[in-house]
């Protein structure tokens, strides 16, 4: 009888080779459980680095810093994040900095609009986790923005010359930001996490997990950050 | 376990490996060719240093994929501050898989590697069928394009400042695959591919 014993060694071969890569997988799937990076809700946040500017001056920056991978669902005291990525020239940035600066002093734990640190005496008002607010100030590629360092810093603080969206910037409503400004103005961090305009926020779990984003519902980020941290407020 | 220890488990074997394929492979075989006879002839001495790289390089990549799925449920398997620190080159999103298809560099390396065994071991074993000569030429075809890729990703490392020991080995799989690749096109042409041929040579 005829054989093609030729085939016989390629299938033969073949099977044993996906068997094998098969096992491999097999090992993958029961022994790791991966989280995908992204910037939908359950993905793990991409990075977000480069230059910050507190109030005093400019600082290199890395998300990690403010993160606590090892975090537990009931652990109170590891520190949220809320990501803002904005346009000191995009006029709703501009409208929404005023609430920002509410919202940013009450879940960083300040006090009054000057942002006065909370004492033994004046504690703070919110309860739950300690939420670090962080902006990410870009450039968007529209005719008129345009953005620079000390824009990014009259923004910030409410001072300078330069002009926010056509007006002064130290006209910007509410009160000076406590929160750190990151320069974006090349857009590396608003295309890592895919932002398609401004302002759009992002509130990050203890261990980087992106938990909400803005443009994915309706509720305002202060009821966000309420109904996520519901069981965490003492 | 020491992640750099650990990576003595993958490199010691294709040292083994590697040497078997070089003159060094021949006095190895002479000295085990009492307990394996087929050991004294030298296309199956290269095939099997061969198949032996291919399958760390398999393994290696299995484990490079493993500790990409760890380092993205939030673990740290190999970080360290100094420059090498594969933990940082396999968890930094913006470089950890391919530009064309976003498949995770481990995984690629495991669907290559396997491809790539499949073709040695397929050759191993019927040295003689005319599909032969195409398997060892896609071989040498593959990891000649691995050499791309590994630039490509030791690029990546230069602009992160860190260099990750484990895609190393793997990459250094590839290029010791590649030559062995080359070889056995070489020894296809020089005719010492037979096995009474080359036994007969080796006694003289």
């Amino acid at each position: 009888m005829k054989q093609d014993t030729e085939a016989d060694v390629r299938t033969d071969t073949a099977i044993k080779i996906g068997a094998l890569f098969f096992i491999a997988l097999i090992v993958l799937a029961f022994t790791t459980d991966p989280i995908a990076t992204g910037t939908r809700e359950g993905d793990r946040a991409p990075p977000l680095e480069g230059m910050m500017y507190n109030g005093s001056g400019w600082s290199a920056f890395d998300l990690n810093d403010y993160l606590t991978p090892s975090w537990v669902d009931n652990d109170s005291s590891a520190p949220w994040v809320v990501v803002e990525f904005m346009d000191t020239d995009c006029p709703y940035c501009v409208r929404a900095a005023e609430e920002m600066g509410q919202f940013s002093n009450y879940f960083m734990k300040y006090q009054g609009e000057d942002g006065t640190p909370p004492s033994s005496t004046n504690p703070p008002a919110w309860r739950g986790p300690l939420v670090n607010f962080i902006a990410s100030a870009t450039q968007l590629d529209i005719k008129g923005h345009d953005t620079s360092r000390d824009e990014i810093e009259g923004f910030r603080d409410k001072t300078g010359g330069e002009s926010c969206a056509s007006t002064s910037c130290s006209e910007r409503p509410g009160t000076i930001h406590q929160f750190p400004y990151i320069d974006d103005i090349d857009q590396e961090n608003m295309d890592a996490w895919r932002v398609g305009g401004t302002p759009e926020y992002f509130i990050l779990q203890p261990d980087g997990i992106v938990a909400w984003v803005a443009s994915q519902h309706d509720e305002t980020l202060s009821d966000a950050l309420f109904r996520l941290t519901e069981e965490l407020v003492e | 376990m020491n992640p750099n220890l650990l990576l003595l488990l993958y490199v010691v074997p294709m040292v083994i490996g590697l040497l078997f394929m070089t003159s060094i492979g021949a006095s190895m075989g002479r000295s085990l060719s009492s307990r394996y006879e087929w050991m004294n002839i030298e296309r199956r001495r290269h095939m099997f240093g061969l198949n032996l790289v291919l399958l760390v390089g398999f393994a290696i990549s299995v484990h490079t994929a493993w500790i990409g799925n760890k380092i993205s449920e939030g673990a740290s398997v190999c970080a360290s501050a100094s420059l090498f620190s594969c933990d940082d080159v396999i968890g930094n999103p913006l470089y950890n898989t391919d530009p064309f298809f976003g498949i995770p560099w481990g995984m690629l390396g495991m669907i290559t590697f396997a491809g790539l065994l499949f073709l040695s071991n397929s050759v191993s074993r019927e040295p003689d069928a005319l599909w032969a000569e195409q398997h060892v030429n896609f071989g040498f075809y593959i990891t000649s394009a691995g050499l791309a890729v590994i630039a490509l990703l030791i690029s990546y490392e230069i602009e992160m400042e860190k260099i990750c020991q484990y895609c190393t080995t793997a990459h250094a799989a590839n290029i010791v695959a590649l030559f062995g690749f080359w070889k056995v096109r070489k020894m296809h042409e020089a005719g010492t591919w037979n096995d009474d041929l080359t036994e007969s040579v080796a006694s003289n």
